[in-house]
């Protein structure tokens, strides 16, 4: 069949950078739905009803109900409200602190860079699970001490990408050149170095992401962080666990579907973004 | 439906990467040698019982508190408990007890036998009250003054003072030889039991045989199995054949598995709330922890919940019917006190009791307050249990429609005891011996750990226990205990004090091959899992 061959055309034509707008935009608006999402979804599905539980997916519980009754539309909305949260502000933390201490290793050289890199060293050499633990333990357990956690110890991969990415910059000659006209390092670091880390940090954030929501979920399960009833998507997966041998699928299922559609937003939504910005890719 | 497929896989990929990394212990025992290997399809040879049990985590010594739920399968006592929880000889062929109640004096056996071929004398049952008085471990003896032997068969145990319960310690302190302990005996218990150890790894499994110098009826199965697992796993386990017995969580027992029956065994496992008895006066335990909770200080309060509680629909809810609900401490054992049971689930009545208690919502919150206090405390859970979890967040939505709010929150054990003399726990207890209740309730039980947590505290009802305690045997001390929970005029129970609000009884639910016959079981006490061993010795292996 030749007409096969022919393209179609599409109704309404766009351009790759409306595309790459259009995905921004689609993206954003789904993350921003998913945060907001249980201010107008409330809390009633969240109590136990004893009598409606272990329900498959119906109009009425599009996510079924589990072995309490609960929602789990309700639950994991308010979950991946509470983990996209929890991720974003751990994984913007982690991206400000690896950036920081990567752009000083790098433009300040010397002891600076010694000592930064040797922080990064001593945390790579802690199992990331224990050191998690031990930190959220320290602050007192709860939200808090997740947040804290997840925070304070997902930088350092980043800071040495970006520390050698630096250097790499450093040696270029426009830099060198800005040194000999007497530009201070933090004029250097602000005006030829971050330019470039922008792409870096942003692949940056969207790993963190997942591997932020991962272990505060880790967390939780081991009882340091969030009560087991809390509605967090790490928690209501690491529940539906128990039910794989039982067959009500829709309570990992449905929730882990949500996860990874909310993980591919932020992915989606990364590259598009880096597409957008980035010099080599921002005029195609 | 390509695309549906990937996203699915996708989604387990992440549940199982999650438990990848989050769960501490192995499901399934790697197998060190061949022949410790569970394999497809029981025998009268061997048998894999799967059991979620910490009950192993100290060692095999009862001087320790081995034993003290269940059996101690490699050691035996000198009294048992049959099918209907009554007394009778094991190692003991007889004994008496003195006019003044003092005196114990036991005759053994003598032809029994530890598994190392020594002869099981007087000497070792008088070791080895002494050592566990020494030890002063989860095995209560302290009543004991010294235990001495006579002669080669016969051992006197002298107490302090005379204590009804002390019968229950001839019957769960498995006696250990005195030419074979050392500090290291919990790692290596020798002993004249039906059984012998033969390999402990420890958290993983436990394999045990027959002891060929066992005095009693030789067991049947020449080789047990144990797995020791999450609740889950051992259902899994059961489900693939792994394993002939399995115990599993009562959320789990509506499930079927082919050639296997379901057993559901009373208990007197309970799980009840525990309120703080006295104000926050700023007091504390010996170490530093606070003591007592403004709210739950007031009778009207701690009633209230009791009468609002709809303990039937917890039992259908949670436990799938597989439990029945409790008033007390002790349902379904000789000392109930069945007077002590109370209509619940009734809201009015709830509201009614905060009213006269002098609790109104004044600010329209929904909440009800009493001189500018509202009606408010946390209920800690720990994180580990789903049904305690599932209990708390139940009571937490059925005492809401009465005005008072309990923000519910799981936490470890080592996070809720410096909080739990402060704050409502959920607790779960059942023992089948009636020191319990003592340990519960006696004022002097209160000394900053697990035991009367709450601080309660009520001369009548410490005359009364204490009456138990020193009345010269069980049967006369029963009386005593009915009048401890409610007497009419006072008790600690709802229509007393109220100092708990006690809400189910567990059945404790097995799954066990239809070949394999188990006899009787008897209502078990706390601690699902080991507990159906207590007759282990009698269990038949039926198909060929």
């Amino acid at each position: 069949m030749a007409t096969s061959f022919l393209p179609r055309r599409p109704a309404i034509r766009f351009n790759r950078r409306q595309i790459t707008l259009l995905s921004i935009a689609l993206c954003t608006l789904f993350l921003v739905a998913i945060v907001f999402s249980n201010r107008f979804m409330g809390d009633a599905g969240l109590d136990p009803a004893l009598t409606q539980r272990n329900q498959p997916p119906s109009l009425t519980h599009l996510f079924g109900t589990d072995w309490l009754g609960r929602d789990m539309l309700t639950r994991s909305l308010h979950g991946m409200s509470l983990s996209v949260r929890v991720g974003l502000l751990a994984a913007s933390f982690s991206a400000i602190i690896g950036t920081g201490l990567g752009l000083m290793a790098g433009t300040l050289g010397g002891k600076v860079d010694a000592v930064i890199t040797w922080i990064i060293d001593v945390f790579f050499s802690l199992p990331h699970l224990v050191l998690l633990i031990m930190i959220s333990f320290a602050i007192g357990g709860g939200t808090k001490g997740v947040i804290i956690a997840v925070a304070l110890t997902h930088w350092t991969s980043l800071a040495r990408i970006i520390r050698a990415e630096t250097l790499q910059v450093n040696s270029s000659d426009y830099v060198q050149l800005s040194y000999k006209l007497g530009r201070s390092p933090f004029w250097i670091a602000r005006h030829h170095m971050l330019p470039h880390m922008i792409p870096q940090l942003l692949v940056g954030l969207i790993l963190l992401f997942p591997h932020a929501i991962l272990h505060e979920a880790a967390l939780s399960f081991i009882g340091i962080g969030l009560s087991p009833h809390t509605p967090a998507i790490g928690i209501i997966l690491a529940e539906s666990m128990r039910n794989l041998s039982t067959g009500y699928w829709w309570v990992g299922v449905l929730p882990g579907l949500l996860l990874l559609l909310a993980v591919q937003a932020f992915d989606t939504l990364g590259e598009n973004v880096r597409a957008l910005i980035d010099p080599k890719t921002s005029q195609g | 439906m390509k695309l549906n497929l990937k996203t699915t896989s996708c989604a387990a990929g992440i549940v199982l990467a999650l438990s990848a990394c989050v769960s501490s212990t192995p499901e399934r025992p790697s197998s060190q040698n061949n022949a410790a290997a569970p394999q497809q399809g029981g025998s009268s040879e061997q048998i894999v019982l799967a059991l979620s049990n910490s009950e192993f985590d100290d060692g095999f010594d009862p001087t320790l508190g081995w034993g003290r739920y269940g059996s101690p399968l490699f050691q035996s006592t000198l009294l048992r408990r049959n099918s209907e929880l009554k007394f009778e000889n094991d190692l003991a062929t007889s004994y008496t007890v003195s006019d003044d109640g003092k005196v114990w004096t036991v005759t053994i056996r003598a032809d029994a036998k530890f598994s190392d071929g020594m002869p099981v004398t007087a000497e070792d049952v008088a070791f080895t009250f002494n050592q566990a008085g020494e030890s002063g471990g989860k095995t209560d003896v302290t009543v004991l003054q010294n235990a001495i032997a006579t002669s080669p068969t016969t051992v006197e145990l002298r107490l302090k003072q005379p204590q009804s319960t002390f019968i229950n310690r001839l019957a769960t302190l498995g006696i250990v030889p005195k030419h074979a302990y050392s500090a290291e005996y919990g790692r290596n218990p020798i002993g004249s039991g039906p059984y012998k150890l033969v390999q402990w790894d420890e958290g993983q499994q436990l394999i045990a045989e027959v002891n060929p110098d066992y005095y009693g009826d030789m067991p049947q199965i020449q080789r047990l199995v144990f797995l020791l697992v999450e609740e889950d796993a051992a259902f899994a386990a059961a489900k693939a054949g792994q394993a002939q017995v399995a115990s599993i969580p009562q959320t789990l027992a509506v499930q079927s598995i082919d050639n296997m029956k379901l057993y559901d065994v009373k208990s007197v496992d309970n799980r009840g709330i525990m309120f703080p008895f006295k104000p926050n006066t700023g007091r504390k335990t010996p170490d530093g922890a606070a003591i007592g909770n403004d709210v739950t200080a007031d009778r009207a309060i701690r009633q209230a919940i009791n009468y609002g509680i709809d303990r039937k629909a917890l039992v259908d809810g949670i436990l799938e019917g597989y439990g029945s609900p409790a008033y007390g401490p002790v349902t379904g054992l000789p000392w109930e006190q069945k007077e002590a049971d109370i209509e619940d689930g009734q809201i009015d009545r709830a509201k009614q009791i905060l009213a006269e208690g002098g609790w109104s919502d004044k600010n329209g919150d929904g909440i009800v307050e009493k001189n500018g206090q509202p009606a408010e405390f946390t209920m800690l859970y720990p994180a580990s249990d789903s049904i305690r979890q599932a209990l708390a967040l139940s009571v937490a939505e059925q005492i809401k429609p009465i005005g008072i709010r309990a923000n519910v929150e799981g936490k470890s054990w080592d996070e809720i005891e410096p909080l739990m003399h402060s704050n409502v726990v959920l607790f779960g207890w059942g023992s089948q011996d009636p020191t319990e209740v003592y340990n519960l309730y006696h004022s002097k039980s209160a000394q900053g750990d697990f035991n009367n947590a709450g601080y309660y505290a009520d001369s009548k009802i410490d005359n009364v226990l204490d009456l138990a305690m020193g009345a010269p045997n069980q049967e006369e001390a029963i009386a005593f205990w009915k009048a401890a929970q409610w007497n009419g005029q006072t008790g600690f129970t709802t229509k007393g004090d109220a100092a708990w609000a006690w809400l189910v009884n567990l059945d404790h639910t097995y799954f066990v091959n239809t070949c394999l016959n188990v006899g009787t079981l008897q209502i078990e006490p706390h601690g699902h899992g080991w507990p159906i061993t207590a007759n282990i010795s009698e269990w038949k292996w039926t198909c060929n």
